[in-house]
Parts: C-alpha cells; structure tokens; sequence
C-alpha cells in the first residue's frame, strides 16, 4: 500500500482503503468480466460450477495474530488477489474470442450507469470489518480460480501462458518508471526522447515498453505541475509502470482533481503545490496514458542514477505529491 | 479520416454528443470550447478497443470553463477528431482562430 496518504498512518485508513481497493477491484476488474464471458458464451455456468469442486472450498481465513498482524496479512491476501485478477485478465489473448478491455468497460457499467455492480459497504467495528473483508477476498478468490480453470478447460488460455503473464508482470512495477525518470534526470537527450517517442525511448533501458497506446509524458516544471487521471475509468501506463496507487482508482479523487485539483493535493496527499505554480491536469482516455516527469530534487547533484532511481516515489509519477530532497 | 483538420493552438469545440463515435470523451468536456495543444495522429491500440479510432488530439481547457474551482489551471484532454468540431467565431473581440 502506499505511502504518504495521511490515512495510512493508522489502522483505519488501512482497513478503509483495502475495502475500497476490494469493491474497485471486485466490482471493475473481476465480476464483470466473468459475466461478459458467460454472456459471450466464452465460458459457461456449468464450467464455473465445475471450476469451483475442482478449486475446493475458499481456504479458511488466518484470524490469529494482532490486529497489525491481521490487517498486514489483509492487505497481502488483497494483493495477491489483484494479482490472480490480472494474470488471467491483464495482456491475456483468448484463443477463440477477441475480447478488448473496452468491451469489459462497457460491461462494468463505465459508459451506462445501469450496468454498474451494486457496491456494498462494510461496517461494525473495527474487527468485524476486517472479518468481513477477509472473508470476502477469500471469496473472491475463489471465483478467480473457478473462472481461470474454466478457461483453461475451454481451451482458451494454457496453465504455461498463464505462468508467463505472471511472470511478465510481477516483473513490472513504479521501479520501471523510477529508472526512466533517474535516466532523464541525467541525460537531457534522453529526455527529450521520451518526450517526443515515449515508449520507444524506454527501450534505451531494456525496460518492455508495452502495448497499449502512447505514452504520454508530462514534465514537472518550476512554472507548471503536471498530475494525471483518468475520469472515465482508470487508464494508466500500467503495462508499463504497474498498477497505480489504490487512490488512483477511487472516485474521490477522480472528480475532486477537476474541481479543485489544488485542494485536493493539498487534503488528500499533504502537499501544498506552490501558489505561482499553474496545475495542469492530464486526463488519460485510453490511446494516450501518461505519466509524470517529476522534478529532480535539490542538493542531489551528487547522486548517482540509481541513487536517484531509489528517490522516486509511486505517487511522484502520477504528480499527487513532489519528490524531497533527500 | 486522414486528414488533420486542426493545427496546435486552434480553438474547438467539443460536440455534445457523437452518436456511432467512440465512447473516450470525459463528460465535463462535451460542448465546452478549448485549444488543441498536441495531435497523436491515429493510435492503433487493439488490446484497448476494436476498431482504430480517428485521430487524436490533446485539447487544453480552462478548469473554470469546465466547472472547476480555480480558473488559472487546466484539464488536457485527448479526444478524437470526430468529438471535434472549429468553436464558433467569438463575438466579442472578432478573435476567429480555429474557425
């Protein structure tokens, strides 16, 4: 989970950003697309119901331990289903169906509030809240695991594409965009390389560029700062550089970047962007996803390019907050 | 559509609706008037969305002619040719850029 969110500093921002992480992840990655391929006929219920006495029951939830210890080990059950969700999901080719990410956006309801998942909240105390959310993630990753096997039995994707695609992107992550950064803080032709060809410049540093569109790059100045969202849904450059932070997704700060992207930094991250400097918001739809040019702190002239990679933060690349001096 | 109808630094409007065009254009957009800072060309993206969409141009608004609080900053939107139509001639000041 991320740094820097005045949340995070305690248990309840822990707990309240899993829930909102799970109902994002559950509600817009996950059940959708199981019912855009039953509706497709892709799978069928009956390989569901299958998938599911192949999977076993959800494993039993791990409720010993402290309440640190419970919520650290939330957080990872959410991770490691948010990973299951993308390597059957994320750059997966079906054999027999074309299956676009936008005809999962339009099936999550993006563009029609009416298909949209109810969302459920989760109340109680502190305790019970977790309870519930250890619960649900064990569910849903049972339905993960039901919908992946009954794709493999379909003869859409094999067990070893679905090894590389894990493998591919365990391997992609903010680092990717911390070591572009370092690079172009360095050497100003890479920079204006990455400007002007985006993905083709990250090559240079053997990082896969990957496919999806442009990258648009959007550099932090002493005049302009640049921040990046995406209001229609939450395109990122995320073959690229990950998944974003989990605020990323929310829709607080998608509609309240637009109102007042100034507040919000400042309420949401604790920065205060300088009054002198113009904010420049960078909405990406899709063919375009961008990502920031932090700017090089000061008094790291010294610094080598891997010192300075280690400087750069998740939420620096998405421009929600600046990078300290160290 | 491969022609480019619009240069950096044109005003254009954003129609209000595009019906048969591609789903990509943000809600607090439509109708409003902004300035084309950048042209993508045509993005081939087949793992994002099925056919190719037209061209592509990044459209530069103020936050305040689209509804936000503080007029100096602006939201960049990328929108696609057929969302794009010249913004009408101004009244006041005869300014008929991008017309």
């Amino acid at each position: 989970m991320s740094a820097g969110h005045p949340h995070m500093q305690d248990f309840e921002g822990h707990v309240e950003a899993v829930a909102a992480d799970y109902e994002y992840f559950r509600r817009k990655r996950i059940e959708p697309r199981v019912l855009l391929y039953l509706r497709r006929g892709i799978i069928g219920w009956s390989d569901l119901f299958t998938g599911h006495e192949q999977a076993g029951p959800p494993s039993p939830v791990e409720t010993s331990g402290d309440l640190e210890a419970r919520i650290r080990a939330l957080e990872d059950s959410l991770d490691e289903m948010v990973r299951a969700i993308g390597t059957v999901t994320a750059g997966i080719r079906l054999a027999n169906h074309d299956v676009p990410i936008d005809d999962n956006r339009r099936e999550r309801g993006d563009y029609n509030p009416e298909f949209r998942l109810a969302s459920r909240t989760y109340e109680g105390d502190l305790e019970s809240r977790i309870a519930q959310l250890e619960t649900a993630i064990a569910e849903t990753r049972h339905l993960i695991d039901a919908f992946t096997r009954a794709l493999v039995e379909r003869g859409e994707v094999t067990e070893a594409a679905l090894e590389e695609n894990r493998k591919r992107l365990s391997s992609i992550g903010y680092r990717n965009g911390a070591r572009i950064v370092a690079r172009a803080w360095v050497d100003p032709d890479f920079k204006r390389r990455l400007i002007e060809t985006g993905r083709e410049a990250v090559r240079e540093l053997d990082i896969p560029p990957g496919r999806l569109g442009k990258l648009g790059v959007a550099e932090n100045t002493e005049d302009i700062h640049n921040i990046v969202v995406c209001t229609l849904c939450s395109c990122y450059p995320h073959d690229l550089l990950g998944d974003p932070p989990w605020w990323y997704r929310t829709d607080e700060y998608k509609q309240r970047i637009i109102s007042d992207p100034r507040k919000m930094i400042e309420e949401m991250f604790g920065w205060r962007v300088p009054p002198e400097r113009r904010i420049v918001v960078h909405d990406s739809t899709s063919d375009v996803r961008w990502m920031v040019l932090p700017r090089r702190p000061e008094g790291t002239e010294h610094l080598s390019e891997e010192e300075l990679a280690d400087l750069v933060t998740p939420e620096s690349l998405v421009g929600a907050m600046e990078i300290p001096p160290p | 559509m491969s022609t480019v109808r619009f240069a950096v630094g044109d005003r254009v409007r954003v129609k209000e609706e595009c019906p048969g065009g591609n789903p990509r254009t943000p809600p607090y957009a439509r109708g409003r008037i902004g300035t084309v800072i950048a042209y993508h060309g045509t993005i081939e993206n087949p793992l994002d969305h099925r056919d190719v969409y037209p061209p592509l141009y990044s459209v530069e608004f103020t936050l305040g002619d689209v509804g936000g609080a503080e007029p100096a900053a602006t939201v960049v939107a990328d929108i696609h040719d057929e969302w794009l139509e010249p913004a009408p001639a101004e009244n006041e000041g005869g300014e008929t850029r991008g017309s």
